[in-house]
């Protein structure tokens, strides 16, 4: 056609791009990617990406398929497939959909929810990286409320090292609970300790503590009588 | 060329605003206030009042355009609405109807 020349120049780039000087407000709807280098405020509705730049803002309730963000969003994000705040993404609002990424250095406020969450599943129906690095950021907050405390077994072999030093002396309870589980640890442990005798040791001066956690403790006291 | 480009099956119902061009290939009803030039591609389909320094429309307009520098009317555009700038230029095929006021204060 005649106007040849003049497609060519826009649809080189196949998709819809919002220029970083460009207001946009009010409803926005769509069946193609979206870049957005500038500012849209209202109602937001694609069927395919939404692709927010570093200096796109986006203030609006975002309907989509995916989401990437690396700019400011303000509002809620509904994705039928994944949004993912890059280390530049900001946002304040909440997020549903199945897959959510939160990249280290990304900020978020907000609630996420990816669904039915079946524990015992998900593992295994997706080992991606998504569901480590979107419920790290949640849990974060969440852990220094409830330090002390060994709700779940899975936790335990990574908390054990973090749980002593808030709390020298923790609740008895909680130590016999734990019992059961050392077994795996004490090998590994065992080694720097050849008999397996010491370990009863401290268990028999102080009943309450465990025989490695103990040993851990003790140093520790001894250290700060030193110091003193 | 132009940063920012409304796509074919985009439909925007609400007001743009900005200082740079603007390529619409797609819908837009309510209101477009640009600094810089507007370009209505074939596709591209307007409902709103217009407010820039050029507009260059090959697709169709329903609205009142209002340009400080130059509107062109191409050829197999529909412009319903009146147009007010210094300059218009409508080509030979184009379709339009409404009032035309050329005379603004000159440049």
């Amino acid at each position: 056609m005649a106007t040849a020349k003049e497609l060519s120049g826009s649809n080189n780039v196949n998709n819809t791009v919002v220029g970083p000087s460009i207001l946009i407000s009010g409803r926005l709807t769509g069946d193609e990617d979206l870049t957005v280098r500038g500012r849209v405020e209202g109602e937001l509705t694609l069927s395919r990406t939404l692709i927010v730049e570093p200096s796109g803002v986006v203030k609006a309730n975002v309907a989509v398929r995916n989401a990437i963000v690396s700019g400011v969003v303000v509002g809620n994000i509904n994705a039928t497939e994944s949004v993912e705040l890059t280390r530049e993404g900001r946002m304040v609002g909440d997020i549903r959909a199945p897959r959510v990424i939160i990249v280290d250095g990304a900020s978020f406020r907000g609630r996420v929810d990816m669904g039915d969450v079946e524990p015992g599943r998900l593992p295994a129906e997706r080992p991606t990286v998504a569901r480590p690095t979107a419920v790290a950021r949640p849990a974060l907050p969440a852990r220094p409320t409830a330090p002390a405390r060994p709700p779940a077994p899975p936790p335990r072999p990574a908390a054990p090292a973090a749980a002593p030093r808030p709390a020298a002396a923790p609740p008895p309870p909680a130590r016999p609970a734990a019992k059961p589980m050392p077994p795996p640890p004490p090998p590994t442990r065992v080694e720097a300790r050849p008999a397996p005798a010491p370990a009863e040791q401290p268990a028999a001066a102080e009943p309450p503590t465990p025989s490695v956690m103990g040993a851990g403790a003790k140093k520790k006291v001894v250290v700060k009588k030193k110091a003193r | 060329m132009a940063n920012t480009v409304i796509g074919s099956s985009i439909v925007i119902d609400g007001e743009i605003s900005g200082d740079e061009d603007l390529v619409i290939q797609g819908t837009v009803k309510g209101k477009i206030s640009l600094k810089e030039s507007l370009f209505v591609e074939g596709s591209g389909v307007v409902e709103a009042d217009i407010e820039t320094q050029n507009v260059e429309i090959a697709g169709r307009v329903t609205g009142n355009i209002v340009a400080s520098d130059k509107v062109e009317l191409k050829t197999d555009c529909r412009v319903v609405g009146d147009i007010k700038a210094p300059r218009i230029l409508i080509a030979d095929g184009a379709s339009f109807k409404g009032n035309v006021d050329m005379d603004m204060k000159e440049r």
